[in-house]
C-alpha cells in the first residue's frame, strides 16, 4: 500500500504587493494589488510504506509548502493527495492521529511546563492508552537518552535536547508516517548522528514511513534510499540516491604530492593517451580528474611508476557537490552537459 | 457528544497545566486579578459620578444601571476565561503557531481557546454576581426560586454572543494579510452594551441589538429580573441570539482555517 500518493498537486498563494513610498502606502489602502505566486507546480509522486524519503531543494523551492499540504495544514489549490488513505485537509482530526510531525524551527511542546507534562498532555490529546503510553515513553526515553531532562521546562533545554524531545512528542502515538521538516537544523554532529540512528531504528523496528526535508545532505546519505529533488516548484529528480550519484557524479580526483617540482607538461606526459585532466595545485602538487568510467588504478599505476610520489589523496565527488551543481544549473540535464 | 466530553477532558488537563505554570509565577496571577478588578471598579465609579450630577439617566436609576453592569460582568468574566484571543493574529498567524494546532487531533478553535485559558477572569464574574446581588437588595426586587436558573441560562447565552463575535473577529486574520485594527473598534462598541441602551439614539440601539448584539450581554437579559424595565421577550431572545451569533463565529472560523497559509519557513 502507498503511504503517500500525490497527483498533480499545486499550491498558489496570493501575495500582496506593497507599493513604494508614502504615496504607494496610501494607494494600497484603497486598492490592493496582488500577485499570484505558484509555490508548488503540479507535482506527482508516490511513497510506499516503510520507505525513508529525502525531500530536498533550495530555500523557497516549495518543500515546506508540500509538507504542509501533506500534513493537512494547508489546503491545496488543485490536485489530489492521499496520505494513509486520507485526504489530509478534509478529514484532518482523524488523519493527524496517524501521523507525526516535527518542524525543526517550531516547537511542538509547551514552553513553560516540564517536558513530561507536555508528553502527558499530548497523550490526552491523542487519546493514547495509559499503558501503551508508558511503554512507548520508556522505550523512547531510553533510545534518545532523555532521562534527566524530563522534569525541566522546555524553555530551559538546549536546541539538541529540545529536538530529541520533539521527536518523542511526535512519536508517542505511534504514527505510521513521520514528517520531518529540517530536523537536524542547527544541531551539533553528535546529536545529528544520534537522531539519524534513532530514525533508522524506528523505521526498521516499526516500519514507520519517513519523509524528511533537509539542507544537510549527510542526513540524506545516512538515511534515505530515495531522494526527491525540488526546484522552483517542480520535481527535477526522483529516484535512488545511488543513481543520483552515479548519473551526476562528475568523476573522481586524485591529488599527487611529488617529491620534486613538477610542471603541467610533465604530468600530462605521464598519462598520455588517457582521457584525464590535470591541474596544478602548487609547485610540488598536481590534481588529476578521472572520468567515472575509468579505473583509478590505471592512472595511479602510470604516475607512480615514473615519478617520485610522497603522498596521494583520492577525492570522491560527494552528494554535496552534485547537488550544488544541480541547484546552480537548475536541472540535472544541464548538469550532464557540464560533465561532457 | 463524545466530542464534547473529549473537549471537557482536555479542558481539565489544560487547566491543570495552567495552574502548574502559574504557581511558579504567583505574583503574576494576583497582579492580573487586581488589574481586572481595578478596571471594573473604575467603570463603577464612572457610573456613580454620573449619577451625582443627575438623579436618573433616561428613566433609569443608579441602582438599575449598576444592576445591569453587575450582570454584564458575569458573562464577560466567563468569556474572558475561555476566549483570550486578543493576540491570536500575532501569535498564531504571524508566528505560524497555527501549524502546530492543525497537526493535532482536536478541534482547532478548542485548542486555541484552551491554550489561552485565563481562570483569573472568573473572579470578575464573582464580583459581578456580588454587585448584582447588592443592587438587587437596594432595588428591593422580588426573588423567585427559578431566578438562579434563568440567570445561568441567560448568562450562558450572553457569553455565547461574546464568544461568537470575538471568534469571528479573530478568524478575520485568516483572510487578511496584516492584523487589522478592528478589534479595538469592536471593543469600544462593546462598552456601550454595558449600559441601558434605551439612553442611546435609535441608530446605536439598532446596531447594538441586531448588528453587533452587545445589548444581549447587558440590558436585555438583566431586564428580566427588574420590575420597571422588565422586557421578558428580549430577555428570552438572549439564548437564541447567543446560539445564532456563536454559530456564525464558528462558521467564520471553520471557513477561515481553510484559508490559513502559514508563516513561511
Amino acid at each position: 500500500m502507498l503511504a503517500i500518493d500525490v497527483n498533480r498537486l499545486r499550491k498558489q498563494f496570493k501575495v500582496q504587493k506593497n507599493r513604494e513610498g508614502l504615496k504607494g502606502a496610501v494607494l494600497d489602502l484603497f486598492k490592493r494589488e496582488h500577485t499570484l505566486v505558484t509555490a508548488v507546480k503540479d507535482i506527482s509522486f508516490q511513497i510506499p510504506q516503510g520507505e525513508i524519503c529525502g525531500y530536498i531543494g533550495e530555500n523557497g523551492a516549495g518543500k515546506s509548502t508540500t509538507i504542509k499540504m501533506l500534513t493537512g495544514i494547508l489546503v491545496p489549490t488543485s490536485g489530489q493527495i492521499h496520505v494513509n488513505g486520507f485526504v489530509p485537509h478534509k478529514d484532518r482530526e482523524r488523519f493527524v492521529k496517524e501521523i507525526g510531525v516535527v518542524f525543526g524551527q517550531r516547537s511542538q511542546l509547551w514552553w513553560d511546563i516540564g517536558v513530561i507534562e507536555s508528553f502527558r498532555l499530548l497523550r490526552k490529546v491523542y487519546r493514547v492508552d495509559e499503558t501503551d503510553f508508558k511503554r512507548r515513553l520508556d522505550e523512547l526515553i531510553e533510545t534518545l537518552d532523555l532521562g534527566d531532562l524530563l522534569n525541566r521546562p522546555v524553555r530551559k533545554l538546549s536546541l539538541g535536547q529540545r529536538m530529541r524531545c520533539e521527536l518523542v512528542a511526535a512519536l508517542l502515538h505511534q504514527p505510521s508516517i513521520l514528517f520531518l521538516d529540517e530536523p537536524t537544523i542547527g544541531l551539533d554532529i553528535i546529536v545529528k548522528t544520534q537522531i539519524r540512528d534513532f530514525l533508522k531504528k524506528i523505521n526498521r523496528e516499526h516500519g514507520t514511513t519517513i519523509l524528511l526535508t533537509t539542507h544537510d545532505l549527510q542526513d540524506i546519505d545516512a538515511l534515505c534510499s530515495r531522494v526527491i529533488m525540488l526546484d522552483d516548484g517542480h520535481i527535477i529528480y526522483d529516484g535512488g540516491l545511488n543513481e543520483l550519484k552515479d548519473r551526476w557524479s562528475k568523476g573522481r580526483e586524485i591529488v599527487f604530492q611529488f617529491t620534486d617540482a613538477v610542471s603541467l607538461d610533465r604530468v600530462n606526459s605521464l598519462t598520455a593517451g588517457l582521457d584525464v585532466r590535470w591541474t596544478k595545485e602548487n609547485e610540488m602538487a598536481a590534481k588529476v580528474w578521472i572520468p567515472r568510467e575509468m579505473n583509478v588504478s590505471d592512472v595511479l599505476a602510470r604516475v607512480v611508476s615514473s615519478a617520485e610520489i610522497s603522498d596521494i589523496k583520492i577525492l570522491e565527488t560527494n552528494t554535496d557537490e552534485i547537488v550544488r551543481e544541480i541547484y546552480r544549473t537548475g536541472s540535472p540535464e544541464a548538469g550532464e552537459g557540464i560533465r561532457g | 457528544m463524545t466530542k464534547i466530553l473529549f473537549s471537557l477532558s482536555l479542558f481539565r488537563e489544560y487547566i491543570a497545566n495552567y495552574i502548574k505554570t502559574k504557581l511558579t509565577y504567583r505574583a503574576d496571577f494576583w497582579v492580573e486579578v487586581a488589574s481586572d478588578l481595578l478596571f471594573s471598579a473604575m467603570n463603577l465609579i464612572f457610573i456613580f459620578v454620573v449619577f451625582q450630577h443627575t438623579p436618573s439617566l433616561g428613566d433609569w436609576s443608579e441602582a438599575e444601571v449598576v444592576f445591569v453592569y453587575g450582570y454584564f460582568m458575569i458573562p464577560y468574566g466567563l468569556f474572558s476565561t475561555f476566549s483570550n484571543l486578543w493576540n491570536f493574529s500575532e501569535r498564531y498567524i504571524v508566528k505560524g503557531e497555527m501549524d502546530r494546532i492543525l497537526t493535532r487531533p482536536a478541534g482547532s478553535l478548542t485548542q486555541v481557546m484552551l491554550e489561552n485559558v485565563d481562570p483569573p477572569s472568573l473572579i470578575g464574574s464573582l464580583v459581578g454576581l456580588g454587585i448584582m446581588a447588592t443592587a438587587w437588595w437596594r432595588l428591593g426586587l422580588s426573588f423567585d426560586w427559578y431566578d438562579p436558573f434563568v440567570l445561568i441560562v441567560l448568562a450562558l447565552g450572553s457569553t455565547l454572543v461574546y464568544l461568537g463575535i470575538y471568534t469571528a473577529i479573530a478568524a478575520l486574520s485568516f483572510y487578511s494579510d496584516a492584523p487589522t485594527g478592528i478589534t479595538p473598534l469592536i471593543y469600544n462598541i462593546q462598552n456601550y452594551g454595558r449600559y441601558p441602551i434605551q439612553i442611546y439614539n435609535k441608530t446605536i440601539r439598532f446596531l447594538l441589538t441586531w448588528l453587533l448584539p452587545f445589548a444581549f450581554v447587558g440590558v436585555y437579559p438583566a431586564s428580566f429580573f427588574l420590575e420597571e424595565h422588565r422586557d421578558p421577550l428580549m430577555a428570552w431572545l438572549t439564548p437564541a441570539v447567543g446560539l445564532v451569533v456563536g454559530a456564525i463565529g464558528l462558521g467564520v472560523w471553520t471557513h477561515g482555517v481553510k484559508r490559513y497559509r502559514g508563516a513561511g519557513s
